[in-house]
């Protein structure tokens, strides 16, 4: 088994990813008469990049959460971690394999949930697509017994075990497809959206199951989400993608800091006042209710904008709201 | 034959049981076309015992087990990949830790093993009824074997390379009803091929379906000259090794050409 080691203190590197890229090219589609006869016979391509460069070094145990909008690339940078799509250039490794090359043996190690498809078998029971599982992974008897009960009791799936996948909830079928992704213990586990659609309870499990794993088996999660409330609640590290590039990588504390992300600060004044407050270098604008609301700068601190406004007007309340996540991450899709 | 080959033979086994409905509905419409076709044959025939040395009682015997046999090489592959292409579940095929078209030849032995099961109580009733006698002699019954298993391998390969067009179109249902069309037609399911007319014979002959019905059907009920059998069963095994390495081809290709569909 080969593996990169790194550190003195024997972290060990297990995703390494250096200048990723992948261009999709299609033949280019012919307008008019015949179009897709001459669509087929056509030699003009039309190249789309998915993932323009992409660099980044996961270690043993590490839950990262992978995000981006929609299109940035994400789905197609886990499609060349797991080996079924080879980048067009750069360098990848996964536990010091090539997934694209050595697919099989990479296949081992990692497991994959998709919250948009299922690898469960839709016309069978749940219990049947886990018994194969079992079966292509050479799980021993007496060890899918184990781990299956270890799944039919963190995920609840006793009730719905022998009921065919066509007719499972949203929330039910996700449960199986994390236990089938965990049942032979891959030492990766990758997460495209596993929250997607699902209500606050569903939600709830899925992400307890994730951070058990991660927690227990030492299982390197990588998650791609929607969802920042997955992120916050999971994720000590994101990296962040558009365009099919690497805008940042880090903890979610240094992303806010390092956006400078904006505060907000609400005050009640005793005089309503007009429309627009002013106070030195400040500008408020009245809200709905009355308040006013001044934005502050990542530089800019609270007491200096109480000084200005208090010395013109009369502040009977304020709250201060800190800048969150979703603040940051609105502020750099919108580009 | 590993524990994970076991599984997806399991796995197709069970499938072809949760479809048996249908699998059965497809065996009952096959018992009525071979009565259907022997009553049309008989009166083809008018009265006479054997036209063009195809005794009429060898031409009902023959259109049971052609018809039997075609049942059987039924083949999922062509659809199974190209629903798994189309919805992009193909991902998940790719990363297992055995190879897709060693996942596609489990799918394919499970399926038969259960289309068998399901048509095994048919067999003495054929007998019974006479629409099926013994094969010729000796000779005939070992080549039917030989020939039968190099069809199906035939008729699995051509199956495996209807499927590998999903990679390249994406949309595979015109050429699947096409190549339904012509397979059994040139395998013979419906005339047989000793009533082809010249050039239409020739074309027949240059085409691979006739491996999976008439050239086993008619060895079986002794239509084919003995003497032929050799060459035929070699011409059998070389088909079968040419589309073996053909699709050797296409799957290094296709691999290539995947492009999952959906986010």
């Amino acid at each position: 088994m080969l593996v990169t080691a790194r550190g003195a203190l024997g972290s060990l590197l297990v995703i390494h990813a250096r200048g990723l890229r992948k261009v999709f090219r299609r033949p280019r589609r012919v307008e008019g008469r015949f179009g897709a006869l001459r669509t087929l016979l056509s030699r003009e391509q039309v190249e789309t990049v998915a993932v323009q460069d992409v660099s980044f070094d996961i270690e043993a145990g590490e839950l990262v959460g992978y995000l981006g909008p929609n299109g940035a690339g994400k789905s197609t940078t886990v499609k060349m971690l797991t080996g079924v799509l080879t980048p067009t250039s750069g360098e990848l490794t996964v536990r010091g394999l090539v997934p694209w090359r050595d697919r099989t043996s990479n296949a081992r190690s990692i497991g994959v949930v998709f919250g948009q498809r299922t690898q469960l078998w839709w016309d069978l029971p749940l219990i049947e697509s886990l018994r194969l599982i079992g079966a292509l992974y050479d799980v021993p008897q007496a060890e899918f017994g184990r781990s299956l009960g270890r799944m039919r009791d963190l995920l609840g799936l006793d009730p719905f075990l022998d009921t065919p996948v066509r007719q499972l909830s949203l929330g039910q079928r996700m449960r199986g497809d994390l236990a089938a992704a965990m049942l032979y213990h891959p030492i990766i586990l990758y997460l495209d959206e596993p929250t997607v659609g699902l209500d606050v309870l569903a939600k709830a499990a899925v992400r307890d199951f994730i951070a058990e794993t991660n927690r227990a088996g030492r299982t390197t999660v990588l998650l791609t989400t929607h969802d920042l409330d997955d992120v916050t609640a999971l994720c000590r590290r994101i990296i962040l993608i558009d365009h099919g590039r690497v805008l940042f990588d880090g903890t979610i504390d240094r992303l806010i800091a390092s956006y400078g992300a904006e505060r907000h600060v609400i005050v009640t004044l005793a005089e309503p006042g007009d429309a627009s407050v002013s106070a030195g270098s400040y500008a408020g604008q009245r809200m709905e209710d009355g308040r006013h609301r001044f934005t502050l700068g990542a530089q800019e601190g609270v007491p200096a904008l109480l000084a200005a406004l208090g010395a013109s007007h009369t502040i009977r309340d304020l709250t201060v709201t800190e800048p969150d996540l979703e603040d940051v991450i609105k502020r750099i899709y919108a580009g | 034959m590993s524990g994970a080959d076991r599984g997806m033979v399991r796995l197709a086994l069970r499938i072809t049981y949760a479809y048996r409905v249908s699998v059965l509905t497809t065996a009952g419409l096959l018992v009525v076309e071979v009565f259907l076709l022997r009553m049309i044959w008989t009166s083809v025939y008018g009265g006479q015992s054997s036209v063009d040395g195809f005794r009429l009682d060898a031409l009902i015997v023959y259109l049971t087990l052609v018809n039997l046999q075609m049942f059987l090489m039924t083949t999922p592959l062509a659809a199974h990949i190209h629903s798994r292409v189309r919805t992009g579940v193909v991902f998940f095929d790719f990363v297992r830790p055995i190879g897709y078209p060693r996942q596609m030849l489990g799918i394919q032995a499970g399926t038969t093993l259960g289309q068998a099961s399901l048509l095994l109580p048919a067999i003495p009733v054929a007998f019974l009824a006479g629409a099926i006698s013994a094969p010729a002699d000796a000779v005939a019954a070992l080549a039917y074997v030989v020939s039968l298993i190099l069809g199906y391998g035939i008729a699995v390969l051509l199956a495996l390379l209807l499927g590998m067009a999903a990679f390249w179109t994406i949309e595979i249902n015109g050429i699947t009803l096409f190549y339904r069309f012509v397979s059994q037609f040139f395998a013979g399911t419906m005339i047989p091929l000793t009533f082809f007319p010249g050039p239409l014979r020739t074309l027949a002959d240059l085409l691979p379906f006739r491996f999976l019905g008439y050239v086993p059907a008619a060895i079986y009920v002794g239509v084919l000259d003995q003497a032929e059998i050799p060459r035929t069963l070699a011409t059998q095994a070389v088909w079968m090794v040419v589309l073996a390495g053909l699709f050797g081809l296409t799957w290094r290709r296709a691999q290539r050409r995947l492009v999952v569909q959906g986010g």
